[in-house]
Formats: C-alpha cells, sequence, structure tokens
C-alpha cells in the first residue's frame, strides 16, 4: 500500500489522522492482535474488587477473583447480551444480569441461573456448571500493568514489551511494592489516537515552543530549548521515549536534583539494575515522557509544586511525578484520554501528597501542559479530515540525511547504557518507529473469523 | 460537603442570601470574560479550589467519585500559576480565546459556622465554544461554596465543584468553574 510505503520512508500522509477506512483497518489488523493496557492491579487490590475497562468497542470487566487471581471478563451476559455490569468500579462477589437474574462470581463462573429445572429442564437442557463469562482471549501483566490481547495466539507480553521493559522500570518500578496508582481522569478530545502516542513517544521538538508558558511562569525550569535538545530520545523494540540531560553529579545527586527524597533513592538502588542506575548517574540521562506500541503513554516530569519564598522548604519544592496514560480510540477523529497519576507505594505520604500535586498542575484533564497540546491535535485532526490532506505528505524525516544517514550519530554503548537506539537532540526517530510498527500491523493480514 | 447538615437554606429575600447571589453572578461574568486576575483577587489566600473525578458506581456502593483523584485540587499558589500562564503569550489553548457562557442557578444559601461565613451551593452550565469547526462544548455541575466576610465585602474560600459526567466533553479544562 502506498501510504504505509510513505510512512515508512518518513513522509506521513495526513489523512492517516482522519480517515475512518484506515481506522477500520486499525480495528481489524491493530487493535485485534497488540497489547493493550487497561489496568494497573493496585486499581483492585482486595479480593472481589473491580473495574470496567474497555477495548475498543468491548467490556471489560477487570476483577480480582476470591483467590486473589486478576481475570478479564467480557462484559455480556451468555443469555441475552446485557451487560452485567454497569458500575465502572467497585467490590462484588458476585454480578447478577439485572434482565433475566442471570448470576455470576466474581471468577466468571455461572452460579445462578432463575428456574433452571423449570425453564431449561436443569443441566440436561442448559448444563449450567460449565458456563462462564468469556475471558479475554489473553491476559497479562508487567510490573502491575494488566494487558489484554484479543488475540489468543499472541506473542507473549513479555517477548512484545523485550527491551522496552528497561524503561518501563523507571516509571513502574521504584521499589520492591510498585506503583500504586489513582484515577484515572477521563475526556474525550476531537483528535486521532495516534497523535499523542506519537507525541510522547518523541517530539522534544514541540517542548519549547508548544510549552512556553509554563517555562514563563516558573512551573518548570527545564524545557528551554536548550537543555531540551540536549536530551536524548531511545527506542526499544515496542517503545521508546525522552529524556533531559541533567547537570553533572552522581546518581544520588541527580535523583534529589529532579526531587526524590533519600529514602526514595535508597528503595530505587535495590530494584534498578546497574546498568539502569547508570543511564542516570553515569549517562545523565532522565526519563520524561515515553510510549509502548500502540497507545500506551508515560510521562515523568519534575514541576516547582509552590512557591519557596517564605516558608524555608526550598528543597522540597521541586519534585517528580509519574503519569501514566491510554489514548483510547473512540474513532478516526475522537480519542477518549485516561490519566492516571501514579506514585510508589512506599514513597512518604507528604512526598505523594506533593507529587500528585505536581501532577494535577502539569497533565490531566486541568494540566498545564497538557492543555496547549490537546489544542494543538484538535487542529490538526480537523485539518487532516479533508481532501487537501490527501495530496499533503506530512515531513517526518527529522534527524535524517536525504539517503537516510543519521544527522547525529547515535550514542554508543558506553555513552547510553540503556538497550536499543539512542540519539541526542531534536529528531523524529521514535515518531517513525511508532508509526512502522503501525504500518507493520496494518500490512498484514488477519486469520479469518471462521476459526472460533 | 453536602449542605444536609445545614438545615434550611436562608429566605430569598434574606439580605445574606442576596448578597452571596451577588458574589455569584458577579464571579461569572468575570469567569466569562477571563478577567482571571481580578477573579484571583475574590478568593481568599486559603482558598481550596476542589473538583473529584465522578464514577459511575452501583447503587449502595457508598461513593460516586474516584478515591484520591480530582480535575482540580488547587490552593492559591496553583490557582496563581494558572492564571500567570494565561497571561503570558504563549498560552495557545485560549489564542484565539473560547466564547464562554457560565449559567448560575438553582443558587441556595446557608448559615455557615458563624457570622462570618456563608454555604451557598448553584448548579452551573459552563457553555464554551472554540472556532468554528467543532460542536461547542458543555460542562454541567453543581457547587458547594463557602463565603467568608474579609471587611466590607465576601471572598471566595472553599469550592467543590460535584461535575455531572464521568467522562469529560471537554478537550481540556483551561477555563474555571
Amino acid at each position: 500500500m502506498e501510504v504505509l510505503d510513505n510512512v515508512r520512508r518518513g513522509l506521513i500522509p495526513a489523512h492517516i489522522y482522519n480517515d475512518k477506512e484506515l481506522f477500520e483497518l486499525e480495528k481489524a489488523r491493530l487493535f485485534s492482535r497488540a497489547w493493550m493496557f487497561v489496568a494497573h492491579e493496585s486499581e483492585i487490590p482486595h479480593d472481589g474488587d473491580y473495574v470496567v475497562r474497555r477495548v475498543l468497542d468491548d467490556s471489560f470487566i477487570i476483577t480480582r477473583d476470591a483467590k486473589g487471581h486478576v481475570r478479564a471478563l467480557f462484559n455480556m451476559c451468555l443469555h441475552r447480551g446485557m451487560q452485567v455490569c454497569r458500575a465502572e468500579m467497585g467490590n462484588a462477589s458476585n454480578f447478577r444480569c439485572p434482565y433475566h437474574g442471570w448470576t455470576y462470581r466474581n471468577d466468571g463462573r455461572l452460579t445462578g441461573l432463575p428456574f433452571h429445572r423449570e425453564a431449561y429442564g436443569g443441566d440436561d437442557g442448559f448444563p449450567r456448571g460449565s458456563q462462564t463469562l468469556l475471558a479475554a482471549p489473553n491476559l497479562a501483566s508487567y510490573n502491575g500493568l494488566i494487558f489484554v490481547n484479543m488475540d489468543p495466539h499472541a506473542q507473549s507480553l513479555e517477548e512484545f514489551l523485550g527491551d522496552f521493559r528497561f524503561y518501563l522500570d523507571f516509571y513502574t518500578r521504584q521499589s520492591r511494592g510498585g506503583l500504586e496508582v489513582r484515577g484515572p481522569q477521563r475526556w474525550r478530545i476531537r483528535a486521532n489516537w495516534k497523535i499523542g502516542a506519537e507525541n510522547f513517544a518523541g517530539d522534544m521538538y514541540h517542548t519549547p515552543h508548544t510549552h512556553a508558558s509554563i517555562v514563563e511562569i516558573g512551573l518548570f525550569r527545564e524545557p528551554k530549548a536548550q537543555k531540551r535538545k540536549d536530551g536524548a530520545t531511545y527506542w526499544a523494540q515496542c517503545g521508546g521515549g525522552t529524556t533531559y540531560k541533567l547537570p553533572a553529579g552522581s546518581f544520588d545527586e541527580r535523583m534529589r536534583y529532579v526531587g526524590y527524597p533519600d529514602e526514595m533513592i535508597d528503595r530505587i538502588k535495590g530494584v534498578w539494575t546497574s546498568r539502569q542506575q547508570q543511564v542516570v548517574g553515569e549517562d545523565g540521562f532522565m526519563i520524561s515522557a515515553a510510549s509502548c506500541f500502540p497507545n500506551l503513554s508515560f510521562v515523568h516530569n519534575w514541576p516547582k509544586v509552590r512557591d519557596e519564598a517564605g516558608d524555608g522548604r526550598k528543597n522540597e519544592a521541586v519534585l517528580p511525578f509519574i503519569s501514566i496514560r491510554l489514548w483510547q480510540p473512540i474513532s478516526e477523529n475522537e480519542t477518549e484520554v485516561c490519566s492516571w497519576f501514579a506514585v510508589d507505594s512506599a514513597a512518604p505520604p507528604e512526598y505523594k501528597k506533593n507529587s500528585y500535586k505536581a501532577y494535577l498542575m502539569c497533565f490531566g484533564s486541568s494540566g498545564m501542559f497538557e492543555q496547549d497540546d490537546v489544542e494543538n491535535w484538535v487542529s490538526l485532526t480537523n485539518t487532516a479530515g479533508g481532501s487537501m490532506a490527501r495530496r499533503l505528505l506530512l515531513n517526518s524525516r527529522m534527524g535524517l540525511f536525504s539517503d537516510d544517514r543519521p544527522v547525529v550519530e547515535p550514542l554508543s554503548p558506553a555513552a547510553f547504557h540503556g538497550p536499543g537506539y539512542a540519539q541526542v537532540g531534536y529528531n523524529e526517530n521514535n515518531q517513525r518507529a511508532l508509526l512502522r510498527l503501525w504500518a507493520d500491523h496494518l500490512e498484514m493480514p488477519t486469520p479469518s473469523a471462521a476459526a472460533i | 460537603m453536602t449542605t444536609a447538615q445545614l438545615g434550611k437554606p436562608l429566605p430569598f429575600n434574606d439580605n445574606r442570601h442576596l448578597q452571596a447571589h451577588q458574589f455569584l453572578v458577579d464571579e461569572a461574568y468575570l469567569l466569562d470574560a477571563q478577567q482571571y486576575e481580578t477573579w484571583l483577587d475574590t478568593l481568599t489566600d486559603d482558598i481550596r479550589y476542589l473538583m473529584p473525578v465522578r464514577v459511575t458506581t452501583a447503587l449502595g456502593a457508598g461513593f460516586d467519585t474516584s478515591p484520591g483523584m480530582a480535575h482540580f485540587d488547587e490552593d492559591k499558589y496553583s490557582l496563581s500559576r494558572r492564571v500567570a500562564r494565561f497571561a503570558t503569550e504563549h498560552a495557545w489553548t485560549e489564542d484565539p480565546p473560547s466564547r464562554m457562557r457560565h449559567h448560575i442557578s438553582n443558587v441556595r444559601t446557608f448559615a455557615g459556622a458563624d457570622e462570618a461565613h456563608l454555604v451557598v451551593e448553584s448548579a452551573e452550565l459552563l457553555f464554551r465554544s472554540r472556532g468554528d469547526v467543532n460542536a461547542a462544548a458543555l460542562v454541567s455541575c453543581g457547587r458547594c461554596d463557602v463565603l467568608r466576610r474579609c471587611d466590607d465585602h465576601w471572598k471566595l474560600a472553599r469550592r467543590t465543584i460535584t461535575v455531572d459526567e464521568s467522562v469529560l466533553r471537554m478537550q481540556n479544562l483551561a477555563v474555571f468553574l
């Protein structure tokens, strides 16, 4: 397909950001077999806890059953197809369908069926004991991040994530206990889902301009143009992200610079490998935004959450926050954003409080960074829907000469201790890598559904 | 916070109710016009401005907000940063500015803990239109406010915004409610 060939060359047909036919193809060939993030295990800490999440049009109850196992149950009664759970979160031992009263345990087993003997002749007519709500075809988790895959034959989550796990740990494993998350905030934007995923994957170039106001008001000291291009981007297998270059110092000093208290640094050193620590301590790079194909993103920034003048707690004013976000596709031109605040479960209460504040000020539905991003993406999506957009190839070749040689040589393993391809400065390597995976999926036919 | 424990609302001809109602209407005009620096002066220095995330839960679950998560959970410093950002030349989301109308209704005023405080609840519908392509966006919410007497006028000391949607249909909250 010519569209995909252009995408692979870094020349993006503008209509891919608002094209109904391509969205149908994404549903058939991409979301049908990609690992889709649905929840974090800390959202359902106790037996019986559940949240209801969608993968495109399919609703799943993500439950922790009576034995503590996490399950993803298709939220549709076996009888007439009613949603058996219409709340979005809670705690329940059973789900009872409101239509005819069929009842399921929180592990999915059908346990109650009114008038089973009279209506069905008992198990002879309907063998109740062997029935369960449909389970998601594939379910797996990494560092508490729960993913669903609609393809029962998909490669394992561990294989899929591969080298990107090295970077996922920075966001999701800062102690043995791992993360706790709050939220998500949910809101709809009139923008194509790919734009946010690309932006978080590698767009260091937009930061000094789009987010100029953030520096001007003293919220974040880093995104000045000079600082941003000193950072490195990296791509490893299924995901990649951006970093900032930190001032000289040891691992501890650099972690303190972005606001981690010493007790958290000690716990982090207990769980990050020496190579992971070298990325910060020797190479001097600190993770910022990242995306994991297809539609999961992360952000880690360190804003100033209060005016330090007067209250004598100067070194507590800057501190980091972590956010997890999902670009949940609604259509070719609409996305539901789900944005969680995440913090290490062992972090001190005061840190959690301030980190939450940092998140709210910067990202999420009211976040000051986010506000300007979405304005751009909505505008882009609108314009991509017209006929002129079909004549326009957007240049996404930043970082490449015309013969595909890199403008800046990649970082050597001695200068960047993480896996994958990393380089300093402005480039669109990661956006191209993400869209190459997108093109690979769209090109690969899916087996017919006849096997079901 | 609910007003259930506060007894009956003040009669609509009570002077305190009239003052509270006027405060909310005057504020709505400031917010429509994006006169945010003036608006900031109507807030006490210890303002808490909270907008929890609403969630759909079963009847009897005992909660309908996302535990520990809000759209806004602000103090004077964070609100002042938001206002300062709008005053820069690089707050792109509001350049060009939205056309907004804060519709305030169903205002009831209750006597507060002492004479210096009033509790006011209201319904609010924000209409926000941007550009000429996309449909306008709406946010419907209830608000419960505490007003505090400061010299000869009232200031907003606390606001809890109870939004009526679990999934906002607005591209961002680069607005105040």
